[in-house]
């Protein structure tokens, strides 16, 4: 392998328990599913996972017990349901939930990526969010601030700085120029935040196709530490411009988060009994089903 | 949504469903070029129906990073890759609800509710159930963000008694919280403008803050309203009856924005 491009063994390898992950997915989108079920096989604990909108990603991890803490703007799969694991280890308190909205996440991050300690925000004012974290979800980072220049009443919060960043996206070169087609969320800021950022790639592709539209890169090499290269590497999750969503799949997935026994049988098919992510996508269904959810190129789904 | 009582469409034929009142109700709250962050479901039809009838130049932001798009199959999310289709711009949460909501420009923002209270409140958080067990659900997102910062908010929901409380059992999204006026919580959003449910079209009292009926839909008693609220509702001496959707409006939701019924039904 040249350049920065790594197995995901390796990269999961390498990352303590009891790190910072900030997860990059949004719902039921660019979800680094082969990450998290690598994070699951090599068993790594008291994670903190922070994220603007989660999804089958951070549930995942959540059901398989290895999430402490979670710093969150909301979640959902979308019309498929809630997300599941996540809503019951908040009934249950078994982790400590900061509890945001998507621009205060968004905020947070920024501050990590320009060096700054916080950042100001007219959200949250006059919210239960704002009023349990002072009570003691997050004490040290949230507080009410007047501006010196014109008086305004502000929230401050902290910076997030992840230990590990992880991105999905489209195509990347092999020193992690990378380039994300459709919305990009909060990506930018979550990836910049990071200590460390990790991609993951649906393709690798050379520097020279890079350079013929530089403008689309929105993570420089420089900053990124290592590629992964997993084609369908967020299946069942969507790909603008590569795949659909598996509609199928997520369904399956619902039924089977919705209770923590069904859920153990679902981690154990398509997680500890898969050798790696290509075992998994064959359990899926193989080529053909990826055929079926292979984008259409006008339409991108 | 149950269809309202006996309404017939002025073509005579299909009856009128409350969504469609609802969304004709919520399109008219927009106007020809204001910016609106909208939701996928009623709202989204809402901003199509009002671009393509009398708001031609409204521009519809989704938090994710999507403007202006024109969905050509239902996406099932905002993360649904349909929700991007022929948009103007893709960006981010930083330009959106940052450079956009954050920044003061954004007219209306759509919100849906589990609960919403007579100040305006609303919980996206959790529901209490009888036995006092809380079920957590899908949080903010963008919903406080965009209560916080938009000018002005429009809800749309059912109405049902135990989604109108009197206080809310998680107040996620704030509007007039305990009656106070927004100078006073330090929020610069003008706070929520209307409440448009399957029943009656709804907004706010501008000393107490507390909601009141603006009107009723067609074919709807006020017993019937106030026997679905949580809260004692100010109510106009005369009710004015919600307008029903002309020909026209109809012809444009059923054939060009939802003619599958996926959410109109």
């Amino acid at each position: 392998m040249g350049g920065k491009l790594k197995p995901v063994s390796e990269v999961v390898g390498s990352i303590p328990s009891g790190s910072h992950l900030a997860l990059g997915g949004f719902a039921i989108a660019r979800n680094s599913i082969v990450v998290v079920h690598e994070l699951i096989r090599q068993r790594k604990e008291n994670l903190t996972i922070s994220q603007g909108i989660g999804g089958l990603d951070t549930d995942l991890l959540v059901g398989a017990g290895l999430v402490t803490h979670l710093i969150m703007g909301g979640g959902s799969l979308d019309r498929f349901g809630p997300i599941h694991c996540v809503n019951r280890a908040r009934e249950t308190k078994s982790l400590r939930f900061e509890d945001y909205t998507s621009l205060s996440i968004c905020f947070r991050y920024l501050a990590g990526a320009l060096g700054l300690s916080f950042m100001p925000i007219k959200s949250l004012f006059a919210s239960e969010m704002l009023e349990r974290l002072e009570a003691g979800d997050g004490p040290n980072d949230v507080r009410r601030f007047e501006c010196p220049f014109t008086g305004e009443e502000y929230v401050l919060l902290r910076a997030l700085t992840p230990d590990v960043s992880f991105v999905h996206v489209q195509i990347a070169d092999e020193e992690g120029n990378c380039q994300i087609r459709g919305p990009q969320w909060e990506n930018e800021e979550q990836a910049k935040a990071g200590r460390r950022v990790i991609v993951v790639a649906e393709e690798i592709v050379t520097t020279d196709y890079i350079r013929r539209s530089p403008e689309l890169t929105v993570i420089p090499g420089h900053r990124v530490e290592a590629v992964i290269h997993q084609p369908f590497g967020a299946v069942p999750t969507a790909v603008f411009g590569c795949y659909d969503y598996d509609a199928e799949h997520l369904r399956a997935y619902v039924d089977h988060a919705r209770e923590p026994n069904r859920f153990k049988d679902y981690l154990n098919k398509f997680v500890f009994d898969c050798r790696d992510h290509w075992q998994y996508l064959e359990k899926l269904g193989g080529l053909r089903k990826q055929e079926e959810l292979k984008a259409d190129r006008v339409l991108g789904y | 949504m149950p269809a309202t009582e006996e309404i017939k469409a002025r073509d005579g034929e299909r009856k009128i469903l409350a969504t469609e009142i609802m969304v004709v109700a919520g399109a008219r709250e927009l106007h020809d070029g204001e910016v609106a962050i909208v939701g996928l479901g009623l709202p989204e039809m809402a901003a199509a129906l009002a671009k393509r009838t009398h708001a031609p130049r409204l521009s519809t932001l989704y938090e994710i990073g999507v403007m202006n798009s024109t969905p050509k199959d239902t996406p099932v999310g905002l993360a649904d890759s349909r929700t991007f289709y022929r948009a103007t711009c893709w960006s981010s949460f930083l330009d959106v609800m940052g450079m956009n909501l954050h920044r003061g420009v954004v007219d209306a923002g759509f919100l849906g509710a589990l609960e919403i209270d007579r100040y305006g409140n609303v919980n996206t958080t959790l529901l209490k159930e009888g036995s006092g067990k809380i079920r957590y659900v899908n949080g903010s997102a963008g919903g406080n963000d965009v209560a916080s910062l938009a000018k002005r908010v429009i809800v749309i929901m059912r109405h049902e008694k135990r989604k109108l409380p009197l206080a809310v059992a998680y107040l996620t999204s704030p509007g007039f919280a305990n009656g106070r006026s927004r100078e006073e919580l330090h929020l610069r959003g003008g706070g929520p403008s209307r409440v448009i449910t399957d029943k009656a079209v709804l907004g706010f009292d501008a000393k107490t803050h507390s909601m009141s009926l603006l009107s009723l839909h067609p074919g709807i008693r006020l017993e019937e309203l106030t026997e679905n609220t949580g809260f004692p509702l100010q109510v106009p001496e005369v009710i004015p009856v919600t307008p029903v959707p002309t020909a026209g409006e109809l012809r444009v939701l059923r054939e060009e924005i939802d003619p599958k019924g996926v959410y109109l039904r």
